[in-house]
């Protein structure tokens, strides 16, 4: 049984048919990629797995319920977690408190605790922050308000703050947009490591270097619908692919 | 003095300086006190929408709820003031669940604008119901407020009660947001996309800050319904939640003390321009000219100043310390 399963999925704006029909599974333990030109339905597709947007048609389960059209913060609940395209971070708090928001889903959070607890998050939720801050590497960082970090940095905490959550699937929303070569590995390495550790990912991403590396398996969007599935060689020689990303020719570039 | 001794002395100096002030400055300074801390309420209760991010010009319409309420309790069923206080602030609270459970899905100036309707709609329902509030007449003969039994009959001992009420729901207001709540709240306002995909639910968060908001301004509309004992439609109107999102404005949204320190700056205008109907007419120029100043010059508000002077007076090195490893990013 697939982790997560997508099947005719569609989403109209008005007459432009953003995704439409698209059938996408992904196994536990996978690391998938979804890629496309610029316009193609990736995020669109995210959106719509994530609870952020309603399809208008299709059905998804996770883990063998349906997810459809329930709110995102109960599919959060569930396991299944997104970071975003653009870097969204909570700028004016510390890179800690960022991470403690995303041990929101886990944490106690009665009347009595936030009225008469005098910290405001107990001793077991930061320790577990600061698991997740030396897991990705920034724990000598802690302190820094998310503002004022260097991109890549920035990056990386999104990635953080969603594993704070402790997710079965992890949706990567163009992780290495704008980062150099190095930086883009590291991030790339830390994506295995967190597959290695149990988290299956899925992982939207325009730098076709990086997914080719990391993906066991690609699926191609274009134009909102399913062009071509398969492994990241077999994707890069399929001719079509090749013309979607190039514009025409079936040259390679 | 340890630095973080500093603050209490200080907001101990603050409020015995008050009760000083209130003791021996007379049934004028005594009034005009008990506004002011009406004012600090209403502004420090708006905050909590402020956290969330979300523009409320509406809160007068629930100051005018909770001072009705407290009012019409105590004038028509003898209740005693404590009863009428917190009925009139869970009616408030209410009336801003219904209203906010709808409006609350809206964004932006969107929001703004139903707030706005808010204030006109719960005006005209008190302008209407004449059997109940004697609508354009006015409702007078409110009886003074009491603590435990007690009269308070004079200006002065209604200001005390007046700095009673304002510190314990600033005291409850900082317990709020300095809380894991006001962590939520706020992280709300920076990224709502983010906190949904962290699993906040977003919604339901941002209604029990509206909510709570509501609470407090019904507090101080009991309060000030028992105090002024005259209530007429037209006061709670736009302009006056207006002003309680400039308070918050001017003194600075950024931080807990900026709505007292706005509240507590421009709830004294009034009283500056009172003399005559002609100098009146340059209170609200006065009143436009702060907020104006205060955008350009300090966006940051009054709240901010301290640290603007001192660093035109030592010209600090701008920025903040580099992380160790600061990585280079390419676009």
């Amino acid at each position: 049984m697939a982790l997560l399963e997508a099947t005719q999925l569609s989403k109209h704006f008005g007459g432009l048919a953003a995704v439409s029909q698209v059938d996408l599974r992904v196994e536990e333990g996978e690391i998938v990629g979804l890629i496309g030109p610029n316009g193609a339905g990736k995020t669109t597709c995210f959106n719509l797995l994530s609870g952020f947007l309603p399809p208008t048609a299709g059905t998804i389960t996770f883990a063998g319920e349906p997810i459809t059209g329930l709110k995102p913060y109960h599919i959060v609940a569930r396991g299944l977690v997104r970071t975003f395209q653009h870097t969204t971070l909570f700028q004016d708090m510390t890179v800690l408190q960022n991470v403690l928001m995303g041990l929101h889903m886990h944490s106690r959070k009665g009347l009595g605790q936030i009225l008469f607890r005098p910290r405001a998050f107990p001793q077991e939720e930061i320790d577990r922050a600061h698991e997740v801050l030396a897991f990705t590497g920034l724990s000598p960082l802690a302190e820094q308000l998310a503002k004022n970090l260097p991109h890549g940095y920035q990056r990386t905490l999104g990635i953080a703050m969603a594993l704070a959550v402790r997710p079965r699937l992890l949706m990567l929303d163009e992780p290495v947009t704008g980062m150099n070569l190095d930086e883009s590995l590291h991030v790339m390495r830390l994506v295995q490591t967190i597959r290695d550790r149990g988290t299956t990912i899925l992982l939207v991403e325009h730098n076709m270097k990086a997914v080719m590396g990391t993906c066991e398996r690609v699926v191609v969007l274009n134009f909102g619908q399913k062009l071509a599935e398969g492994t990241p060689a077999e994707v890069s020689s399929n001719p079509e692919v090749i013309a979607a990303y190039l514009g025409g020719g079936v040259t390679h570039a | 003095m340890k630095s973080n001794m500093r603050t209490p002395v200080v907001l101990v100096a603050i409020l015995l300086a008050l009760l000083v002030f209130i003791t021996v400055g007379g049934n004028y300074y005594a009034h005009l006190l008990a506004l002011v801390f009406t004012n600090v309420i209403l502004a420090s209760s708006l905050r909590l929408s402020i956290l969330c991010g979300q523009l409320n010009i509406g809160h007068s319409a629930f100051m005018s709820v909770g001072a009705y309420t407290s009012a019409l309790l105590a004038k028509n069923l003898g209740l005693p003031f404590e009863l009428s206080l917190l009925s009139g602030a869970l009616l408030a609270m209410l009336v801003g669940l219904v209203m906010g459970y709808p409006s609350l899905r809206l964004r932006g100036v969107y929001f703004a604008m139903v707030t706005v309707a808010f204030v006109e709609a719960i005006r005209l329902i008190v302008q209407i119901w004449v059997s109940l509030t004697r609508g354009m007449s006015g409702l007078s003969g409110i009886p003074k407020p009491s603590l435990f039994g007690m009269l308070l009959a004079t200006k002065t001992e209604q200001c005390y009660l007046a700095l009673g009420l304002m510190v314990v729901v600033l005291l409850v207001l900082y317990k709020l947001e300095y809380s894991r709540l006001g962590l939520i709240w706020k992280s709300i306002g920076m990224a709502d996309n983010l906190a949904l995909s962290l699993g906040v639910n977003v919604a339901s968060y941002k209604l029990l800050a509206f909510a709570l908001g509501c609470f407090f301004a019904g507090i101080a509309g009991a309060f000030y319904a028992h105090f002024v004992r005259f209530l007429f439609p037209p006061t709670f109107d736009f302009l006056m939640a207006t002003n309680i999102l400039v308070y918050n404005y001017v003194g600075g949204r950024g931080h807990f003390w900026g709505p007292i320190v706005g509240a507590a700056f421009l709830s004294w205008l009034p009283e500056v321009f009172r003399g005559s109907e002609a100098t009146r007419q340059y209170e609200t120029i006065f009143f436009s000219i702060t907020m104006l100043l205060t955008i350009l010059f300090l966006p940051g508000g009054l709240i901010t100043l301290p640290s603007k002077l001192a660093d035109l007076f030592r010209r600090r090195p701008v920025g903040v310390a580099e992380p160790g490893s600061a990585a280079v990013t390419s676009g």
